[in-house]
């Protein structure tokens, strides 16, 4: 371990440092990078705090997460921070950080953690109430959706560190040749406009999409819902389930009928990401649906150049309007962490979000900041024209049901809405079986 | 048997096996191992034998609630749709792997230029990993790139993609399955076909019988004891599928299996109700494994 080489300095804890200073000596900390890079092992657990914290987080194939975490480490004498790789399936990483929760594990001091996770660690004490750190008036620069996802009850979990808004992509020149001066409004439009382009130019699948039984078929199902005005919980009163609506049942129908209408292949059913990806930057699909990551795809390997693609809000249902069900990712710090360690982790935090930092991960990774006011920034906008759309999806965000009980609800919504979608169910019964199961679930909501 | 006639039995039994210094200290010697054994196996299943009776979650231990869990278990549509897949994977695929198992023993049982190397390589589908061969096989039935989704479409026999219809799921597991553990079966099979002496059927044959009646009077009673391990061990591992389904169904189909998985470790509302399937299980494969010795007659050593 090269760890005493550098070693802990010795300077005072509480060590103020300037936020600029770390740009101007960000060079520097880059060219430390590596080095430092392989400085992290162990840390965390048991013993009195040395100034050393932990962040858990997935996947980030970009690499700018672990050069943010090194420039800190370089401005910082006082607080090291050191990244554990965690499962990048979000499933399996709940579970994992439930079993280390269970036993009250406090190795992960920080964690970057699922827009639809607070609720539920939250009702089990599991992370700690931000509301004195994270301020209204530091709140208000934040988009909305994103900081509404993680307030559970009166208190505020999590901070928003980057976000996620389901899009639709489509083929400009597709589109184009048929005649159809922009992307579609509505679902029916969309219909319309992919059976046309099928037709004259011969594309194999008009629209693909999520409809697997996972979490992902269970954003794009209420996508489809809340786009037709349902709603999953009671916007007053999230013990009560609302799914049994004609809206709901309306969203359903319209998610079956691209199958059955012959826009989307009737294996859609089993598509998660992948899949969506493959069709449609292949050249096969007319629409896609799916996150803003596929925009930075397009152009790599046999994929057909960006130039042909073009982004633009959801389309909205009957009566409806363009809705988007926000994914992302925030900041939430470990009950269980001494007094000491949870300070660290908040400058940390403090650090990951603030305008600079967030843009540098924009840039780098092609993530979506949750400042508000980096959707202004030219050079953003330039780099990713994805943030310009991206951000008036976000505008029309309705999150997941937030409850204490999420995954379970998830889970049946899933297995339904794969059903309703794979033909199995019609979606009329498949709404009124989720009424009466997610009410039974609701109801067992620790209160 | 009068009370007093037991007492003294029993206490003849405890004299005449603990009475002795030697027989003493040979149970001293085995006291460990048997400790070790209710520890390791006893304990886990008797913990979860009680938490299956209360309302436990992950985190903590509730009241006695009785055989509540498992009446809501049996009320629970998706237990039931995961014990009637196993049910039905585990009678196809069993009774398939066994009738090509034999015929493939039959096969390579008899002498032939380069016997040793197809024995070796009918075992090339066992010895992949479950999990690899259960993503290959997805692959292969994927709409987009699988070859067998394409052929199935072009001939016509399928008209749907495979992967989005249940039924269609459960007969593709049931032919990988079928594809993996048939040289297994074989092999196995084959063990027993080399232990009957050649002697018997030359015998036969000079006393006149076909290659029926000696397929049916000698072969298959001389190789009953074989069968039911070979059967037996099947039975209880496709019983207990989990890997094949999780993997190449991307989790949309069930199994008992699953069914635990899921309640215990995804939801957290149905840790009981996992408990219990669990439970339902361990005792289900027992029975099982009860009817082959008892029922069927299997030699479970080889000291009779």
């Amino acid at each position: 371990m090269t760890q005493s080489f550098y070693g802990r300095t010795g300077t005072p804890r509480g060590r103020s440092f300037n936020r600029r200073d770390f740009l101007k000596m960000g060079g520097a900390g880059l060219a430390g990078a590596a080095l430092l890079g392989t400085a992290g092992c162990g840390g965390g657990g048991g013993g009195s705090f040395n100034g050393e914290i932990t962040l858990g987080f997935g996947r980030e194939p970009s690499g700018t997460l672990q050069k943010l975490i090194d420039q800190f480490n370089k401005q910082s004498n006082d607080i090291k921070v050191t990244w554990r790789p965690m499962p990048s399936d979000t499933g399996q990483y709940f579970d994992q950080l439930r079993t280390q929760f269970q036993a009250q594990d406090a190795s992960l001091t920080l964690i970057g953690g699922d827009v639809i996770w607070p609720a539920q660690f939250a009702a089990n004490s599991y992370i700690i109430d931000l509301s004195d750190r994270f301020t209204e008036s530091m709140r208000s620069k934040f988009l909305q959706g994103p900081v509404e996802s993680n307030s559970y009850e009166d208190g505020i979990f999590g901070v928003p560190w980057y976000t996620d808004a389901g899009l639709l992509y489509y083929r400009k020149d597709l589109l184009e040749k048929a005649g159809f001066s922009g992307p579609p409004a509505t679902w029916d439009e969309l219909k319309e406009q992919a059976q046309k382009v099928m037709q004259d130019e011969g594309t194999k699948f008009g629209f693909v999409f999520q409809g697997a039984e996972y979490e992902g078929g269970t954003v794009n199902g209420l996508e489809y819902i809340n786009s037709h005005g349902g709603q999953v919980l009671d916007p007053n009163d999230a013990s009560k389930v609302t799914i049994d609506s004609p809206e709901s049942v309306a969203g359903l129908e319209t998610e079956y009928s691209m199958v059955a209408d012959g826009v989307s292949p009737q294996a859609v059913s089993t598509y998660a990401e992948p899949e969506t990806e493959a069709p449609f930057l292949g050249g096969d699909a007319v629409f896609a649906r799916n996150w803003p990551y596929m925009y930075s795809l397009a152009g790599t390997e046999n994929f057909i150049e960006t130039d042909l693609i073009d982004i633009a809000p959801l389309p909205a249902g009957e009566g409806g309007e363009s809705v988007s069900v926000p994914g992302g990712w925030n900041f939430f710090i470990n009950a269980f962490a001494e007094q000491e360690a949870q300070d660290a982790a908040w400058e940390f935090v403090q650090y990951m979000t603030a305008p600079e930092q967030q843009k540098a991960y924009a840039l780098g990774g092609s993530y979506l900041p949750t400042l508000t006011a980096l959707y202004e920034d030219p050079e953003i906008k330039e780099a990713l024209p994805v943030v310009g759309v991206a951000g008036e999806a976000l505008k029309n965000a309705i999150p997941r049901p937030v409850s204490p009980v999420y995954s379970d609800m998830s889970l049946k919504m899933a297995e339904e809405f794969n059903a309703s979608l794979g033909g199995d169910t019609p979606p009329q019964q498949a709404i009124s079986t989720l009424q009466s199961e997610l009410q039974k679930i609701a109801d067992q909501a620790p209160s | 048997m009068s009370v007093a006639a037991e007492k003294k039995r029993r206490g003849g039994f405890f004299k005449r096996e603990f009475g002795d210094p030697e027989r003493r200290t040979a149970y001293y010697m085995v006291l460990p191992a048997l400790l070790i054994i209710m520890i390791v196996a006893f304990f886990p299943i008797m913990y979860a034998v009680v938490l299956s009776l209360t309302d436990s979650t992950v985190v903590q231990t509730g009241p006695f609630v009785g055989v509540q869990n498992y009446v809501e278990m049996f009320q629970n549509p998706d237990f039931l749709e995961g014990l009637s897949n196993t049910v039905v994977f585990t009678v196809v695929s069993v009774a398939l792997e066994f009738l090509i198992g034999l015929a493939i023993a039959l096969a390579i049982n008899q002498a032939f230029k380069g016997r040793g190397l197809v024995r070796a390589a009918i075992l090339v589908p066992w010895a992949f990993p479950t999990v690899i061969s259960a993503v290959m096989w997805r692959l292969m039935f994927q709409d987009q790139v699988g070859v067998i989704n394409y052929v199935v479409n072009t001939l016509g026999i399928i008209s749907q993609p495979i992967l989005s219809d249940r039924t269609l799921l459960l007969i593709a597991a049931i032919g990988v399955d079928v594809w993996k553990t048939t040289p297994f079966m074989a092999l196995l099979l084959l063990a027993g076909l080399q232990t009957i002496s050649s002697d018997v059927y030359e015998a036969a044959r000079v006393d006149g019988a076909n290659i029926m009646q000696r397929f049916f009077r000698i072969t298959l009673p001389l190789l009953k004891g074989t069968i039911l391990v070979a059967v037996l061990f099947r039975t209880l591992d496709s019983y207990r599928i989990f890997d094949l389904f999780w993997a190449m169904s991307n989790r949309e189909l069930e199994s008992l299996s699953t069914f635990v998985y899921k309640s215990v470790r995804v939801s957290q509302l149905l840790f009981a109700q996992g408990n219990a399937a669990s439970v339902f299980i361990f005792v289900t494969s027992f029975l099982l494994a009860l009817f082959f010795i008892y029922g069927l007659g299997m030699q479970t050593s080889t000291e009779d």
